[in-house]
């Protein structure tokens, strides 16, 4: 993937048993301090999705990297980001807590 | 419980995507367009720049199937790729 460069990845999830599921993902980014750079254009999370019993669904993740990464001096030996989601079941009532997301 | 979020001093935060989320694609619908965009990859040795044509494809597909806000590709940075083929969608 190249800085500036518009990007997509997939990541797929099931729902392996026989009740319908509602599920909300939040993500993470390592190194920790590339995440400022990592940018979503276009994603699967921070809403509830459900998922029905024994569906498997292709999430899908439109994404750029900040060119700015490619100036700073502390990601100059940073060659791999990981980009990682937690599925959580959402439940009735049940605020996540998200911060700095409102 | 193991979670994304550790509460050290320095603790990460999430930020919403820029343009919401995608709808989930229950029926598969543009699952062959991904699917082409995917084995691009493997071709390509996980080359995400040599495949930038099929995800352009996957996400045009996403839009005139309603899985996807219509957005001119040009914004969603494919301008060099409509430039390259103005009247050409990729065949198959």
């Amino acid at each position: 993937v190249v800085p500036g460069e518009t990007a997509l990845a997939f990541y797929k999830a099931k729902n392996p048993t026989d009740k319908p599921i509602i599920g909300i993902s939040t993500y993470n980014v390592v190194p920790f301090e590339a995440g400022q750079y990592f940018n979503k254009i276009q994603c699967f999370c921070f809403e509830e999705q459900r998922l029905n019993p024994q569906e498997e669904v292709d999430m899908p993740v439109f994404f750029y990297i900040d060119p700015e990464f490619a100036d700073d001096p502390k990601m100059a030996k940073v060659d791999l980001i990981t980009l990682s989601y937690t599925f959580f079941e959402a439940k009735e009532g049940q605020k996540l807590p998200l911060p700095g997301y409102q | 419980m193991s979670t994304a979020m550790n509460f050290s001093s320095k603790s990460f935060k999430p930020r919403p995507p820029d343009k919401g989320a995608f709808p989930l694609d229950h029926f598969g619908e543009c699952s062959a367009f991904k699917e082409r965009f995917m084995q691009c990859l493997r071709d390509s040795g996980y080359e995400s720049g040599a495949c930038r044509q099929h995800s352009m494809a996957y996400l045009q597909c996403r839009m005139e199937r309603q899985l996807m806000a219509n957005e001119p590709l040009e914004k969603l940075g494919f301008k060099d790729l409509i430039d390259e083929k103005p009247e050409a969608k990729p065949e198959k």
